[in-house]
């Protein structure tokens, strides 16, 4: 397979794109919704690669090589040799039946020679736990499920997805590729340390928690975050995510970050559900190990999955708005970290999300993930 | 350089090389900003970790100072409830042990101990079964194959039932051992000391079989041990059933009392028990009757042998507190197969039998006949007629009178009851008398007698008496003296009009008592005779113990007169006794002339006999005496003279 990558930016507009420019099959594109709110982007890429597939969705900011910007759009565009690809789409009018749009995901896509699928989905509107469980049902724990959840900057207020079509808000995208062709390598890790006492969610209704040992849960971030942070919420809640896991399954464990409040209810929205009965625990975040966990990612989805020869493989990061905040201007140390993992033949894109989906590390059943730095790389063997 | 600072060099650097210095300014400053932020949300996570960290301390704290505390209650607890545990176990009024499923002590109480001889040191909790059963056997509380014992007791325990095992010791203790299983394996037995109940089982199990107060087995014991004896029969051998019943003992009964008759069963038993061996069965079924189940026998004459055994130990006399009786047995006897191989056959023909031997007399012995059947009935026929005969008025009284030899005038007229039986015509008393006193119509009969005697003795002129006869039955009765003053009453008959007449029977059977009651009736002034004077075995001991008023010679004595000199001589010393004592003596039986004579030559005072007149009916009899009368005063000489 061949690789191209492509930049926007609001100075220079699209960056040059290589010889090859219609034989791209898929180009995948990820960007500030600011720059893809009008639509226009898309038309663009549409009219370099006619006869590609066009998937993209806003961030909360842009990986481009080692290269973390806010301001940007970055694209792939990929032509492989001997693997098919479809895309699918779904509309969103009910969050709460996101178990049914990923079933319909998964049916659409299901195929005998399927050999992964990447999934991009509005952010807000969705419970990504659902949507992922799903899609999981219908092609199975054997298909590796990579993606991530669209973002809006800090600001929380609209993500946008396209599939072939110009993104917009309540849309899920999905892309399978097929073929014996195909390798999808997948990685993810956090980094994040547990402090403080194991607690119980005492009340909770899927993703929105209510209470954890009795307290509202809005008490303890507001205590931990000081009055200065507080005023930051939703966004500066992402300093803290927890982890969740059922006593009989510790394996089990994912780190879920928040995504709204309620200052009436004391309610806190995450990313995905947070069971009432499991034990939770807060982390906190230090860059070194932040980096380390980027890293490790990096090194799982690269296990297996070697390019040949001139051949280049592509190897999307998909990393959490949460260490965005929290790394500020040292964001960048985490992409390097990942990078110095993956083969320097490898194109390097990515976003920050507001949830990533791939397999658990441990456990290797599909989740939504949170906090987490995900790695899927595609190479073709031949 | 550190990393961040060329970054952020680069950052601010414009596509012309130079460095924006604001653009670096701001971007440094971030970062220190950045920094101080982390800083600090560092040192508050750490505080409040710090004070979460001490809440949950102080709470765990307390949490074990509650739980110490319920723990603590919960051994307060637990102590009493072991202490009432305890408690239960030693005072239960049963032992008990309790095994986990490797067969080891888990619990034993003292009163298991104590029921087995063992000392409290020398069991231990642990200890396994078999030790246990080994330290009984040595005490002599287990009996049996303790291996056995234990494989029943596994068997048992995988099934999961509860058992129930009674063991008998050597010292004739019963416990009643209960095991249940236990879930897990083990179980749990209960030892009770059921010794009383048991003997009380048997007891009543043998109260069941046999009679209370001879400890002879009863009917249902001679039903079970007939039943198995007449299996052998139909394998060929011969058994004999003999029913017993014993004559007269309604009268011990009436005369000594029920504790005397009681006594008297008991020898009875204990008599005819010594008869009969130990393959034979003897029961008693109710009253006076027992019956003998005397098996294999070879023929008839095995069992006649022991029905005269039977018959000889009945005889030998009884002494009751002081009074001698003495009874006798009637025997029916049916043998099998001959005359059946029924059980109720066997029985009802032995009853036959029976029933023969007691119209025949008593103390006799009769095997069934065929023809019993036909007997019986007929026998029954006449108790039922004699029945009917009281109330129909078929009796009547005839009188033979008694002539005064010196004045050659009757002085008495003898009673005797004669029954016209509507279709058979006259009834010999030989016949009826003993049946009567079968079925206990004696003494109305008797008193009857007495009455209408006295009545028509009334009518008699002055000088004559009526003597009647009295069977001892009717001399022991309660109803005599009032029977025989109301008589005398309602006739109006002089008691010195009136004789009674007796025999040795009557003196034979309690003599104390018949003695008083013969003293209260001359005390009336009624004249006492003793009847067939002779042939009884003690005649001449008995004129000694009453004051008697006439001696009767029996008539067997007046037959031999003038043909053997031993009858002279036997009369004539009669005679001169009575006229010693002061008595009379009426010859019987005088039928021809010369006998007349002679009794007169050897000093008799009256004679009774067909020779001067038969019994006769009253209408007869006042014709008798008016022609005497008359005869007499008309100087005429009579037969008499």
């Amino acid at each position: 397979m061949r690789v191209q990558q492509i930049v926007w930016n609001k100075r220079s507009g699209w960056t040059a794109a290589k010889k090859e420019l219609g034989e791209a099959s898929l180009v995948l594109y990820f960007g500030t919704r600011e720059a893809l709110n009008c639509g226009a982007r898309y038309e663009a890429l549409r009219g370099m690669f006619p006869a590609a597939h066009v998937m993209g969705c806003s961030t909360g900011g842009q990986i481009n090589n080692n290269d973390v910007n806010d301001d940007e759009i970055v694209a792939a565009a990929i032509s492989f040799d001997a693997t098919r690809v479809k895309l699918c789409r779904e509309d969103i009018s009910d969050p709460s039946r996101s178990r049914d749009y990923g079933e319909t995901i998964g049916r659409a896509l299901s195929s005998d020679d399927l050999a992964g699928v990447f999934v991009l989905s509005d952010g807000l509107n969705v419970n990504g736990s659902e949507l992922v469980a799903g899609i999981s049902k219908i092609i199975g724990q054997n298909i590796p499920l990579t993606g991530g959840l669209a973002g809006d900057g800090a600001n929380f207020k609209e993500t946008l997805v396209g599939a072939d079509c110009a993104p917009r808000a309540r849309t899920i995208a999905g892309i399978g590729f097929y073929g014996s062709a195909i390798r999808v390598g997948h990685g993810s890790a956090g980094g994040w340390d547990l402090f403080g006492p194991r607690r119980q969610v005492t009340k909770s209704a899927g993703n929105v928690l209510f209470e954890l040992d009795g307290e509202p849960a809005l008490d303890l971030y507001e205590r931990y975050l000081g009055p200065e942070e507080s005023k930051g919420l939703p966004g500066s809640a992402l300093l803290f995510p927890i982890q969740v896991y059922d006593l009989a399954a510790p394996d089990s464990a994912v780190v879920r970050t928040v995504l709204a409040i309620d200052r009436e209810t004391r309610a806190m929205t995450f990313a995905g559900d947070v069971p009432q009965g499991w034990t939770a625990q807060l982390m906190r975040g230090n860059l070194d190990r932040l980096a380390a966990g980027a890293a490790d990612a990096a090194r799982q989805a690269c296990s297996g999955v070697i390019g040949q020869g001139n051949d280049q493989s592509l190897s999307i990061l998909v990393s959490c708005i949460g260490r965005r905040l929290l790394m500020g201007q040292r964001t960048i140390e985490e992409v390097e970290a990942a990078g110095a993992e993956l083969s320097p033949d490898t194109y390097r894109l990515g976003f920050y999300s507001y949830g990533e989906i791939s397999p658990h590390a441990k456990s290797g059943l599909c989740e939504l993930h949170n906090q987490t730095m995900t790695v899927t790389t595609l190479a073709e063997v031949a | 350089m550190h990393k961040l600072l060329a970054q952020q060099i680069v950052k601010a650097t414009d596509e012309t090389g130079l460095v924006d210095l604001e653009k670096f300014s701001a971007l440094v400053a971030a970062a220190y900003e950045d920094l101080d932020r982390d800083r600090r949300r560092t040192d508050r996570s750490i505080s409040l970790m710090i004070e979460e960290a001490d809440a949950v301390q102080g709470n765990l704290e307390r949490t074990v100072v509650e739980r110490t505390k319920e723990l603590q209650a919960r051994e307060v607890e637990l102590q009493a409830q072991n202490m009432r545990f305890d408690a239960a176990l030693s005072n239960m009024s049963q032992g008990l042990v309790m095994f986990d499923a490797d067969a080891r002590l888990v619990i034993c109480n003292q009163r298991y101990l104590t029921m087995h001889g063992l000392e409290a040191d020398e069991i231990k909790l642990g200890d396994m079964l078999r030790r246990l059963l080994d330290c009984r056997i040595a005490k002599g509380t287990f009996s049996g194959n303790p291996e056995h014992y234990i494989g029943s007791l596994r068997t048992m325990i995988s099934a999961g039932m509860p058992s129930t095992e009674f063991v008998e010791l050597d010292d004739g203790r019963t416990f009643a051992v209960v095991s249940q299983p236990m879930p897990g394996g083990g179980w749990v037995a209960t030892h009770e000391d059921v010794t009383e109940r048991r003997q009380a089982e048997i007891k009543i199990a043998h109260m069941a079989r046999h009679d209370a107060l001879t400890d002879l087995p009863n009917r249902v014991l001679l039903r079970e041990r007939l039943g198995e004896a007449l299996a052998h029969v139909e394998r060929g051998q011969r058994l004999a059933v003999l029913y017993l019943d014993l004559d007269q003992f309604k009268n011990v009964n009436d005369t000594l009392g029920h504790p005397a008759g009681d006594e008297l069963l008991r020898v009875v038993a204990g008599r005819l028990r010594g008869c009969v061996r130990e393959a034979d069965t003897i029961c008693r079924v109710g009253g006076d009757e027992f019956f003998v189940v005397q098996t294999d026998i070879g023929d008839a004459t095995d069992a006649e042998r022991l029905a005269r055994r039977l018959v000889e130990a009945v005889r030998v006399p009884f002494d009751l507190e002081g009074h001698r009786v003495m009874i006798d047995a009637s025997i029916g006897i049916a043998l099998a197969p001959t005359d059946g191989t029924d059980a109720n056959e066997l029985l009802k023909n032995a009853d036959m039998a029976l029933y023969g031997a007691k119209a025949d007399g008593r103390g006799v012995y009769r095997f069934f006949e065929p023809n019993m059947d036909a007997r019986m009935k007929e026998r029954r026929a006449l108790e039922l007629a004699l029945r009917m005969a009281f109330e129909n008025g078929e009796f009547e009284l005839y009188y033979q009178p008694m002539l005064n030899l010196e004045k050659g005038e009757v002085r008495c007229c003898e009673a005797l009851l004669r029954w016209h039986h509507p279709e058979r015509g006259m009834v010999s008393p030989v016949e009826f008398i003993p049946v009567a006193e079968e079925i206990g119509l004696i003494v109305p009969l008797g008193e009857w007698v007495i009455r209408q005697a006295c009545a028509d003795a009334a009518q008699w002129p002055d000088d004559i008496c009526v003597a009647v006869n009295l069977s001892p039955t009717q001399l022991l009765s309660k109803g005599l003296l009032p029977a025989v003053l109301g008589a005398l009453a309602s006739s109006r008959l002089q008691a010195d009009r009136l004789e009674l007449e007796i025999t040795e029977a009557v003196l034979m059977q309690n003599s104390e008592l018949t003695i008083r009651v013969l003293h209260q009736l001359r005390s009336l002034g009624i004249r006492i005779s003793m009847d067939d004077f002779g042939t009884g075995y003690s005649s001449l001991s008995y004129l000694r113990s009453f004051p008697f008023d006439k001696i009767k010679i029996d008539r067997c004595f007046i037959k031999g007169l003038g043909e053997s000199s031993e009858s002279d001589a036997i009369v004539q010393a009669v005679t001169g006794l009575a006229d010693c004592l002061s008595m009379t003596t009426t010859a019987e039986g005088v039928e021809t002339r010369q006998q007349l004579d002679l009794v007169r030559k050897l000093g008799c005072t009256d004679v009774q006999g067909f020779f001067y007149s038969p019994p006769v009916p009253l209408r007869e009899l006042t014709k008798v005496l008016a022609k005497e009368r008359g005869a007499k005063r008309r100087g005429i000489k009579t037969a008499a003279a």
